[in-house]
């Protein structure tokens, strides 16, 4: 069989991992159909104060909001603003996090200290204060959040990173590669790179669970995501002076919530014992 | 003995530039913020030209590295600004809400502890049990929660449908005198029941929440620790050469797995922090965390800049004790 | 006991609330009961009122904090010359036994009345007065935006040990309306302490005469006062000794306390569904009044597009008043269709105003010149849910009649600040405007001058030179009748000119438990003065 044939039977076989897959492929699926699957799409963006905070029903399944709007519509549409947030948040901290810790691993100067230093001091105020704060700064938005948890996720990569590159730096094949006089360039990215990308991986998949985490809280202090947009921490945060009468519209928002980080979570435990089987933290 | 002074001493110079670069990013961040801070401090019926005026008289228009250094120069007198909202004194502010965050994370910490350590303990050594079962679902699940959801839930449950707990804030009753500034701890010393009932009940559920995410990370560190500890071969000589293996687990098994717990309580400390926020919120609990979210909401930066800076302090200290400790304990760390 | 919680939510979907609160709550009632009853009855037992307060309190200094909730403490540890009672409001003789105006509304002289104290024994005098407005015009916050247009401190002179003079820069017909915003503080307890004129002593001390002495006060809990007995109006009949104001944020949580007897009253203004839960609670009682609180969309009348007037119009029919009123208020408001409150004299009684309209709205678009080429953003403030849904209803009828709104929340200290500024300012926040003081100058007179701009209420930047004449004769005409006719004529022209977008008068629910006696309302204070309240 084929590498990449192997590998999946593996990944299959894990139920964990690929529990978590398919929560996570549901979690797209939804996403991009959100339109097709709601039974009312266009309560994104309408308003039908008249039908406001009926009950879970034949005709409401998850029940409506205190403007009329169905709420499991919104959900699904919620699915869409979680995800990009996620992605676009995690995929921009990796872009800045794994250079620099790249470059911090392999150098032993200055310059490495100074890259691992600041990241110590953005690592040293709580995510969550830190976010607030720049989202506020910058005003309360979609696209301001997302740059708000790029600019407090990127340590986490950089420190992963800066850890492997260094023992790697370490081993004997690098200092062959060195020996020969190999570009340092080629050595990053054609040696290195490679073998720390598991990690990479594995971390990224637990970061988007962490950084849909953190949305959510954003959106629920009021920092983020601004009306009539249907995400999912904005939605619970809205809910809370109709309790506990209308407890649907509390609830199903942070179900959602949970599964979606659960199946993260999830898939990236599972990545760490296939790809990394070194690494082992907790399931064996 | 070298090494390990070598460590100490590198530890602590870098305490000081961490600490001076947050004041950096924070101090810089905070003067960006939108919202005018001198029309703050006008008030609200303040004219356009009489808040330009008070601009000039608080130098809030002179250049961004003279701001900085005053404020730094006011920092080491231990002068943390004004609030731009109330026109208290930041330090006061921050001197009157720190015990009700420090009593919650304590109480938070404790029960991660007192739950997490044991769950993880008994998980590891009954593998693939029921509890072991339960238990990793519990630890996955418990990271996949919301943490104001959790809180929110909570509320709905126990305080509005069955009527155990109050909703919120942090007592019901008049608050007891104060010695620590810990609501249980200063009713239980004054005798007054209460006080205590009220500040226990009122202290439940945000406490449980808060410290949902830690246990069930604890746990989780701890199994591993454990079942890391029971497969290495010394463990399986000492148990081949017929030692009971009640002794093996507590001579060699909570030892070494212990140790790898501790490294965690510093990351556990910054998520408690950072819980807080938000817990605070959720729970009106008159601390840090919802001091620093309304800070944040009105813009007030000496507040904010007060807050984080705290905050920053307080975590960089413990991760620097924790550090310590470890190299005491275990001077193979040093290494690292 | 994580699953168990699973399997109970689940089961509360298909069984009533009632079979679940029986299966599981019988254990924990008994339970419950064993804890609350001791708290309980310490609560509602003893003489103390406790009041649930929405907001925190900063300053506890009368002259800094100037704001609708914290009237509290002004009107129960302070004093003023005059103080408003009752609903509809009048204005009644308090620390001043009386007044008299001459010079043609420029000079106005209030003589105390004998013997009244301050909580220290001091006697209250002119020379009190004097200092407590010197104190109010030279922070410059608090009520002072009132009174800095037209007095200085040097038009403050005390004519005796019990007369005080007030000689106005110009005359200005509604000054007896603002002399209950203005506190009267001891100068001898104040004088000497920290701060500029001891405001960083005052904000967490007292220094009045009112009906309460300060007894503790924690900036993110609230305060504690028990009662002055040597107050100079005496105490008849019942009251209370103790009262408290205890701050709890989040509405759910004020509603639940009130539910349950840990406080006794909370404010009037509550969302519609919790009005409802409380109404349908056998020992609350929620009274109604109509209370001066217009509720509006301001719209920035200086900048493009909504600098002409079509859009304006056009705006305010594209507002769906009937609907907000009905479904999401319950019908709990009468609709105000214009700037001034409907139950106060200056209010045109057959003032249409606009409705829901979205062919008007479109025929009105058309008449524009200006071209709509951005989207206008929309501000609801903060920790105010109502205005999100203002905010809301708004955005889905300017959809319908093609022009795109964004929602921004803000907080409300930052869009006040904001409004000060006409480059700052929002191109439209939604805010409501209460009873400061109880006269129409209060709503149409700061809001719509354009001498007034630069205060945040003024934040529509309206200015048309015939209602500018019209407010100022009416400001300085000492004649109410005259007054009256020119605040109506003003009216008119305000809505004609649509500019701001007027939906609600306030009706004010406050919930009180049965055993409290004596509740009075009045719009200045919302219910929250405790000198007339006993346990019955």
């Amino acid at each position: 069989m084929s590498g990449l044939r192997l590998s999946w039977k593996k990944f299959s076989r894990d139920r964990l991992a690929f529990t978590g897959f398919l929560i996570i492929l549901s979690l797209v699926l939804t996403a991009l159909l959100a339109g097709v699957l709601s039974p009312y799409p266009e309560d994104t963006h309408k308003i039908h104060p008249a039908s406001r905070l009926k009950a879970p029903s034949m005709k409401y399944l998850l029940g409506t909001d205190h403007m009329g709007r169905d709420i499991l519509s919104r959900l699904l549409h919620g699915a869409r603003v979680t995800l990009i947030i996620a992605i676009i948040a995690v995929a921009t901290s990796l872009l800045i996090g794994v250079p620099l810790g790249l470059i911090a691993g392999y150098l032993e100067n200055w310059v490495s200290e100074l890259i691992m230093r600041i990241a110590d001091i953005f690592l040293s105020i709580p995510q969550v204060i830190l976010a607030l704060f720049m989202a506020k700064t910058l005003g309360p938005s979609i696209p301001n959040v997302i740059l708000a948890l790029s600019l407090t996720y990127w340590p986490w990569f950089t420190r992963i990173v800066f850890a492997e590159t260094r023992s790697l730096k370490k081993s004997v094949f690098i200092e062959a590669t060195e020996a020969v006089g190999a570009n340092p360039l080629r050595i990053l990215l054609l040696h290195i790179l490679p073998n720390v990308s598991s990690s990479i991986i594995v971390r990224s998949s637990i970061g988007m669970g962490y950084t849909i985490l953190t949305a959510a809280v954003l959106g629920f202090l009021g920092v983020g995501a601004q009306p009539p947009t249907p995400e999912w921490g904005v939605t619970i945060a809205e809910s809370r002076q109709y309790l506990p009468d209308a407890w649907w519209y509390a609830t199903f928002p942070g179900l959602a919530i949970f599964l979606v980080v659960l199946g993260f979570n999830m898939l990236g435990d599972g990545l760490r014992d296939i790809l990394d089987p070194r690494i082992r933290r907790s399931y064996e | 003995m070298d090494r390990k002074i070598l460590f100490f001493l590198k530890r602590i110079a870098y305490f000081i530039p961490t600490l001076l670069g947050l004041l950096i990013l924070v101090f810089l961040v905070s003067r960006v913020i939108p919202g005018d801070p001198a029309a703050l401090v006008a008030g609200e019926t303040a004219t356009a030209d009489q808040v330009k005026a008070i601009r000039t008289q608080l130098g809030f228009d002179r250049p961004l590295y003279i701001q900085f250094g005053v404020y730094v120069r006011q920092l080491v007198t231990g002068d943390l600004g004004k609030s731009l909202y109330s026109g208290r004194r930041v330090s006061q502010d921050l001197f009157e809400r720190f015990p009700a965050t420090l009593e919650l994370t304590l109480t938070a910490m404790f029960i991660s502890v007192l739950v997490g350590i044991p769950l993880g303990i008994l998980s590891a050594l009954k593998r693939n049990s029921l509890l072991d079962h339960l238990v990793r679902g519990f630890t996955v699940s418990g990271l996949a929660i919301a943490s104001f959801w959790l809180g929110i839930m909570l509320q709905l449950f126990a305080s509005m449908w069955l009527g155990l707990t109050p909703l919120g804030s942090r007592i019901g009753v008049s608050a007891p005198r104060v010695i620590t500034g810990l609501f249980v701890l200063d009713a239980a010393l004054t005798l007054n029941g209460a006080a205590l009932l009220s500040s226990l009940k009122h202290l439940l559920l945000p406490a449980l929440t808060l410290s949902f995410a830690s246990l069930a990370t604890l746990a989780r560190f701890t199994r591993s620790g454990v079942l890391d500890v029971i497969q290495k071969d010394f463990i399986l000589y000492e148990r081949a050469m017929g030692l009971p293996p009640r002794i093996v687990v507590c001579k060699y098994v909570l030892r070494n797995a212990l140790i790898s717990t501790v490294t965690q309580v510093g990351l556990l400390f910054g998520l408690l922090l950072a819980g807080a926020v938000v817990i605070e919120a959720v729970f009106d609990w008159p601390g840090l965390g919802l001091y620093a979210y309304q800070s944040i909401v009105l813009s007030d930066y000496q507040a904010i800049l007060g807050v984080t800076l705290l905050s920053g302090f307080v975590y960089v200290t413990v991760n620097l004790a924790v550090d310590v400790v470890l190299t005491l304990v275990d001077p193979r760390k040093a290494e690292a | 006991m994580r699953k168990k919680r699973e399997e109970s939510r689940k089961n509360t979907k298909g069984v009533s609330r009632r079979d679940f609160m029986k299966t599981v709550g019988i254990g924990s009632l008994a339970l419950s009961g064993i804890h609350w009853s001791p708290i309980k009855a310490w609560a509602q037992g003893g003489s103390k009122y406790v009041w649930g307060c929405p907001s925190e309190f900063q300053s506890m200094d009368p002259h800094i904090i100037y704001d609708v909730t914290t009237e509290n403490l002004r009107l129960n540890l302070y004093d003023h010359l005059y103080r408003y009672l009752d609903n509809p409001p009048k204005i009644q003789p308090w620390l001043a036994e009386s007044y008299s105006v001459a010079d043609e509304g420029r000079k106005w002289t209030f003589t105390l009345r004998k013997g009244a104290k301050f909580h220290n024994g001091d006697e209250i005098t002119a020379e009190a007065v004097k200092y407590s407005m010197e104190r109010l015009l030279a922070l410059g916050k608090g009520s002072s935006a009132l009174f800095k247009p037209i007095l200085d401190p040097s038009g403050i002179n005390v004519k005796s040990r019990y007369v005080v003079e007030f000689s106005l820069k110009e005359a200005y017909a509604p000054f007896l309306s603002i002399m209950p915003t203005f506190c009267i503080v001891n100068p001898k307890v104040v004088e000497g302490k920290a701060g500029p004129w001891g405001s960083e002593w005052l904000a967490s001390n007292d220094g009045g005469s009112g009906s309460y002495i300060l007894e503790k006060y924690s900036p993110g809990t609230g305060w504690t006062a028990k009662r002055f007995k040597d107050h100079w109006m005496g105490w008849k009949g019942n009251f209370v000794e103790e009262i408290e104001f205890r701050t709890i944020h989040e509405t759910a949580s004020r509603v639940m306390a009130m539910i349950k007897g840990d406080i006794h009253g909370c404010d009037g203004y509550l969302p519609v569904d919790q009005i409802e839960k409380l109404e349908k609670d056998p020992n609350v009682k929620v009274y109604e009044e109509q209370s001066m609180r217009i509720s509006l969309i301001r719209m920035h009348n200086q900048r493009p597009p909504l600098n002409d007037v079509h859009v304006r119009r056009a705006i305010s029919y594209a507002f769906d008043y009937d609907s907000f009123i009905k479904d999401v208020l319950k019908g709990r408001v009468a609709r105000n269709p214009g700037p001034i409150p409907n139950n106060l004299w200056g209010a045109p009684k057959d003032l249409k105003g606009y409705t829901f309209d979205l062919k008007k709205a479109k025929e009105e678009l058309q008449q524009a010149k200006v071209k709509i080429d951005r989207p206008i953003v929309i501000n609801p403030m903060t920790g105010y849910a109502q205005t999100d849904d203002i905010a809301l209803i708004l955005q889905s009828g300017l959809q319908q009649i093609g022009i795109k709104a964004n929602i921004v929340r803000e907080t409300w200290p930052n869009l006040s600040s904001r409004g000060k500024d006409m480059n700052t300012s929002p191109d439209m926040w939604i805010h409501w405007i209460s009873t400061y003081y109880a006269d129409p100058e209060n709503w149409i007179g700061e809001t719509y001058s354009s001498s007034r701009w630069g205060a945040w209420k003024a934040s529509s930047w309206y200015k048309n030179p015939e209602v500018d004449e019209l407010l100022k004769n009416a400001r300085t005409t000492p004649d109410q009748e005259a007054r009256r006719k020119l605040y109506e004529q003003a009216s008119r022209i305000i809505v004609n000119d649509a500019a701001d977008v007027w939906i609600y008068n306030t009706k004010w629910y406050g919930p009180t438990r049965k055993e409290v006696k004596g509740m009075r309302f009045c719009p200045i204070g919302d219910g929250q003065e405790c000198r007339w309240l006993s346990f019955g």
